[in-house]
Order: C-alpha cells, then sequence, then structure tokens
C-alpha cells in the first residue's frame, strides 16, 4: 500500500502546486515570475486601483449572485416537477434535464451566442446572467431532485393527517428537510457561474466584463503580477462559496453538510 | 356504543387489480380494532381510505356517521401512527408532538399542557428537547404515537406500528398500547399482519384475505371458531385435515371418521377441512366421548413451557399436538419417535370448514 500513498501524494503535488505558485508570487513584491523577493500587497492595490478590473469583479459578483438566487429558485420548482408529477413524459424529462449538463460549454455558448443575435439582443451582463442561469438550472435540479427523492412520504402524509394543508406541508415539513440541499446547490452554481470563461466569452459585452473574460484579454498583453492577485482573490471567494455550502448547515444545527448532499450522502 | 368508522361497500382499485373488494364493516367508538391479514391483503389500504389518503373507486367511508368522500385528510378527525413514524426529524419532541395542535389553532397555553400530558402518557417526559434522531426505535414509536394522540382524534389510525421493533420491545409495547388505549377511550383502527397482537390486543378482529375480510369477531371468535379455513391457518397453528361429510361427522382421507359438528348446509359427500387446534389434542389420556385417533411420533419440537409432537396418522398424514410441560410432565424422555400413540379431543373442538 506505499505505492497508493506515494501516488495520492504525488497526485495532490500535480494538483496544489500550480495554484500556490500563483498565490504565492500574488504577494511578490517584485514584478518577477521567477523570484521570490519579498512579501507585499502592492498587486492588490494596483488591482482595486484600476477601476475597470474593479468593475469586473463586481459584474463577476452581480452575475454570480442573481444566477445563484434565481437558478436555484426555478431549479428548485423544475425538481418538485419531475419528482412530483408522475405523467409518462416523466422519463423523457428527467433525461432531457441532464443535457445541459454533458452539453460542450462551446456549443452551449456559441448557440447562446446566436440565440441572442438573432432575437436582437445587445450582449451585455443580462445575456451573461441568462446564459449562465440556463445550465445553472441543472445543477440545482439535480442536487435537489436526489434529495426529494430521498424523502420518505409518509413524513409528508403525516403532516397532512395532522392537520396541515399542502402549503403547510411545503413550508414546515418539506422545504426544512430540503434545504440543505438548495443551499449546496445555490452556492454551487455561484462558485461555478463565478469563474465561468466560456459562456461567458460568447455572451459578454463590451464593458463590463466578467473577470475571467477580463483576465484573458488582459493576459494577451503578458502576464503581471496583478493576475496573480486576481486570479488569489477570485481562488478564495470560490472557496468560500464551498466551505459555506459545507458549514452553513452545521452551524445550523444539522448533523449533515452541503458537501454530503452534493456528494449524495445521505444525513443522518 | 355509536360508530365510529363505517365501510359501506368499498371497493379499491389500483389500475385493474382490487386492492379492496366490496367492504362492509363497522367500528364502534369506542373499540380496539384490528385488520389482521397477510401482506398485500388490503389492510393498509383501508386504512389509507379512512385517513384519507386513498380514495375509495366505490362506497363510501363514514367518520362519525358522516360521508368522508370530499373530505381532505387535513380535515379529518382522525390521526395516524404510521409504520416507519414519519417524525419531522428538523423538530424536537415537542415540535413534533405539538405540530397538530398548532395547526388546530389551539392557544399556546393549552398546547403546554397537553403536550405535556402526551409525554407523560407514552413515557417521555425529559426528553422535550431532543431531536427524533437521538432517540431510539421504541422511543421514536411513542413519539408517533403521542403525535397523533395528543390532537384527541375520534378514530386513531396505526398502521403496524411495532413492526420495526425488536420481540421484547414490541410485547411490551402491545401492554402499554392497550393501557393507553384504555385510559384514553379513543377509537383504535389497528393495521397488523402479526395475528399474535392482534389477538393479545384487540377487542374484535378482521381477517383479511385478497382484498376481502374472511371473518370478522372477538379474538375468541375468531380463534376458537373459524369461519373458513384461511382464518384457521393464518390465525394460530391448525391441523387442517381433509375429509368428506358422513353422517354427523367427517371420514379422513387416511380413514378415520371423526364425530364434528356439521353445518346444516353440508350434505353427505360435501369435501371439506376438518381443523383442530394443537393445544385441544390429548395424547395417551381420554375421557368418555372424545374423538379418538392413533397415530406414530415422527417428531418433537421442545420450546420450553411446550413441547410440539408431531404425530403421523397415515403417510403424508400429519398432526401436531401441543403438550405443556407442566409439573405433571417431564419433558425429556416423553413421546419417543416411533412410538404408536392414540390421540383423542372432545368433539366440539372437531371443525368443519369449507
Amino acid at each position: 500500500m506505499r505505492w497508493l500513498r506515494v501516488y495520492v501524494g504525488v497526485f495532490f503535488v500535480f494538483l496544489f502546486a500550480p495554484i500556490l505558485l500563483v498565490v504565492v508570487f500574488s504577494f511578490n513584491s517584485q514584478r518577477s515570475l521567477q523570484n521570490f523577493e519579498g512579501v507585499s500587497l502592492q498587486w492588490y492595490r494596483a488591482f482595486l486601483e484600476n477601476e475597470s478590473l474593479r468593475g469586473s469583479l463586481i459584474a463577476s459578483l452581480e452575475i454570480a449572485f442573481v444566477t445563484m438566487v434565481v437558478g436555484t429558485v426555478l431549479g428548485t420548482l423544475l425538481a418538485f416537477g419531475l419528482v412530483r408529477a408522475r405523467s409518462r413524459w416523466s422519463g423523457s424529462a428527467n433525461v432531457l434535464m441532464l443535457v445541459p449538463l454533458v452539453t460542450p460549454e462551446i456549443v452551449a455558448g456559441v448557440s447562446a451566442f446566436l440565440l441572442f443575435t438573432q432575437v436582437g439582443m445587445r450582449l451585455s451582463l443580462v445575456t451573461i446572467t441568462l446564459a449562465h442561469i440556463t445550465f445553472s438550472i441543472s445543477y440545482v435540479t439535480v442536487v435537489v431532485r436526489a434529495r426529494l427523492a430521498a424523502l420518505n412520504p409518509e413524513v409528508e402524509q403525516a403532516a397532512m393527517d395532522l392537520g396541515a394543508t399542502r402549503l403547510d406541508t411545503l413550508r414546515l415539513v418539506v422545504l426544512p428537510a430540503l434545504w440543505p440541499a438548495v443551499v449546496a446547490a445555490g452556492l454551487l452554481v455561484f462558485a461555478l457561474s463565478f469563474d465561468d470563461f466560456v459562456l461567458s466569452y460568447f455572451t459578454t459585452g463590451e464593458s463590463p466584463q466578467p473577470l475571467p473574460v477580463r483576465i484573458w484579454s488582459a493576459i494577451r498583453f503578458g502576464v503581471t503580477p496583478t493576475i496573480n492577485a486576481i486570479g488569489t482573490l477570485m481562488l478564495a471567494i470560490s472557496a468560500l462559496a464551498i466551505v459555506l455550502a459545507i458549514a452553513l448547515p452545521r452551524l445550523l444545527g444539522r448533523r449533515e453538510s452541503g458537501i454530503g448532499v452534493l456528494l449524495g450522502r445521505e444525513g443522518a | 356504543m355509536s360508530e365510529a368508522v363505517r365501510f359501506e361497500g368499498v371497493t379499491k382499485r389500483f389500475g385493474s387489480a382490487a386492492a379492496v373488494k366490496d367492504l362492509n364493516l363497522t367500528v364502534q367508538s369506542g373499540e380496539f380494532f384490528s385488520l389482521l391479514g397477510p401482506s398485500g391483503c388490503g389492510k393498509t389500504t383501508t386504512l389509507r381510505m379512512v385517513a384519507g389518503f386513498e380514495q375509495p373507486t366505490e362506497g363510501q367511508v363514514y367518520l362519525d356517521g358522516d360521508p368522508v368522500a370530499t373530505v381532505p385528510p387535513y380535515k379529518r378527525n382522525v390521526n395516524t401512527v404510521f409504520q416507519s413514524y414519519a417524525l419531522f426529524e428538523h423538530l424536537d419532541i415537542v415540535g413534533n408532538v405539538a405540530f397538530g395542535l398548532k395547526r388546530r389553532k389551539v392557544a399556546a397555553e393549552e398546547i403546554k399542557t397537553r403536550v405535556a400530558e402526551a409525554l407523560e402518557l407514552v413515557r417521555l417526559t425529559g426528553r422535550e428537547t431532543a431531536k427524533p434522531g437521538e432517540l431510539s426505535g421504541g422511543q421514536r414509536q411513542r413519539v408517533a404515537l403521542a403525535r397523533a394522540l395528543v390532537n384527541r382524534p375520534a378514530v386513531l389510525l396505526l398502521d403496524e406500528p411495532l413492526g420495526a421493533l425488536d420481540l421484547k420491545l414490541r410485547k411490551e409495547m402491545q401492554v402499554e398500547l392497550k393501557a393507553i388505549q384504555r385510559e384514553v377511550g379513543i377509537t383504535f383502527l389497528y393495521v397488523t399482519h402479526d395475528q399474535e397482537e392482534a389477538l393479545a390486543m384487540s377487542d374484535r378482529i378482521a381477517v383479511m384475505n385478497g382484498g376481502v375480510v374472511e371473518q370478522c369477531g372477538s379474538p375468541e371468535e375468531v380463534y376458537e371458531h373459524p369461519v373458513r379455513t384461511f382464518v384457521a391457518g393464518f390465525i394460530g397453528i391448525s391441523n387442517l385435515m381433509e375429509g368428506t361429510i358422513e353422517g354427523d361427522g367427517v371420514r379422513l382421507v387416511g380413514g378415520a371418521r371423526c364425530t364434528a359438528d356439521v353445518p346444516a348446509d353440508c350434505g353427505d359427500g360435501t369435501e371439506v377441512h376438518l381443523s383442530v387446534r394443537p393445544e385441544k389434542i390429548w395424547l395417551d389420556e381420554h375421557e368418555a366421548g372424545m374423538v379418538l385417533l392413533e397415530g406414530t411420533v415422527a417428531a418433537r419440537v421442545y420450546v420450553g413451557t411446550t413441547t410440539q409432537v408431531i404425530i403421523e396418522l397415515s403417510p403424508g398424514a400429519q398432526i401436531v399436538a401441543l403438550e405443556q410441560n407442566t409439573h405433571r410432565s417431564h419433558a425429556e424422555n416423553r413421546w419417543e419417535i416411533g412410538e404408536r400413540v392414540t390421540l383423542g379431543w372432545r368433539p366440539e373442538h372437531s371443525l368443519v370448514l369449507r
């Protein structure tokens, strides 16, 4: 089993070394991308003082936030529809819903671009957000649907049996059982939207552009340490979303974590 | 006594399969009434029609004399103890038990008293703030019971509530359930496949099979006087022997003739089953007027308080006798295998079944 351990060790080095490099050099006091000379926050300052870059960060956060809220609501509703509505189409609907997850993103990007230009929509933050919501619904639905299907139907019947109307049952029994999955799915979608590049690239307007697209344009004129600072910041924001997904249900007294829900593990 | 639940010609079909066929049954208020039968006999469907989770395809269900076809589950004055307990895992014990009262907009003070009373009734005082996940199976079962009982429903519906418990706990809960029912005086409609459970607790039992009630009566009636072969076979151990009617008795396939009460509609030559309960059979000790048969001891199963003696009457025809291991007899060394024995029972214990 020694080999297995070595393998796992090597795997993690390859996984984290490049990321670690970006993080370390974002704090470099010199311009060099080879030698680390000393700790400084100047590249972060440079980033935040650049109005256009700051605008991109805010744009990315806005897109991710709206995507999270709208995508989570629509995805949760779709999950209900797929689990509850028993018709002869529900089988096909369940499969069709997975299509966005396996569609090559470049295809999704091109088709979104074509659609928006066909209907004469000017490319802007709105078009990016619409594109992001489209794919995020599938993610939310997959996560919430798994949770919903695992819910004991007798629990809902018990609520009705005790005098709860359908709406009461949803509010008092189903949603409390579902919300770790909903929160986890929402934060996952936030992270995905925040660092999405391909779809954003095809649907973005002139300015402000979301951060990943902005970095891409900047890199054409050479990698600067500012890029490292932006990368580190993005990493921190994405990581925060994931940490929240794990921690929120726990902090509020649930014995299961959001990540467990995402990975399909059942809570106690 | 007034009626609590009445089924009038109730049929429930799922697709083309009928789960319940033309059910006519009345449950009196204050009764502990059991629906007993194997899985798939329609007993749970029957219960769910009272709760309102299923609608009859034909016929009508009455609660307190009123038809309830158009009444949704949340407006029916009945509560259910589910097989899975179906507790609300995100609420503590008080939250679970108070759920129904809150929906009925009962005043906060009254909710507090009634929840405390209900928890005392099921002996869970002190566990108010525990979450269901922290409780044992028996405790979860009692929360489910308190959650339903606290609403003082006209009828409490119980769907195999003891099914998930181990044997010892199940026996304890049987006694406890019966005591609680007597104390609160609420009508219990109890679904089970466990005949012993039904016999121990019920005032009356409806034995169901294939969507129909085979027999309905007190535990003594359905055990001592089963009217159908299915009932005799399902409740307790029965010795079912094939034979034909001959005068005031039955000629068994093996050749022996047994005196029995022959139903009026059974003429000579009618093919019937003769049933005798194992504990009614005497081995090597007889009274005048008994039905007597000869046989060979084929096997002996010692089960503690009793010994099952399996006797071969003729090749292929076996009969089980239950001998009490009381102070008068020694369990060991009795009924050696291969020994010839005479077995006998009183004629009134011969049951002729069709």
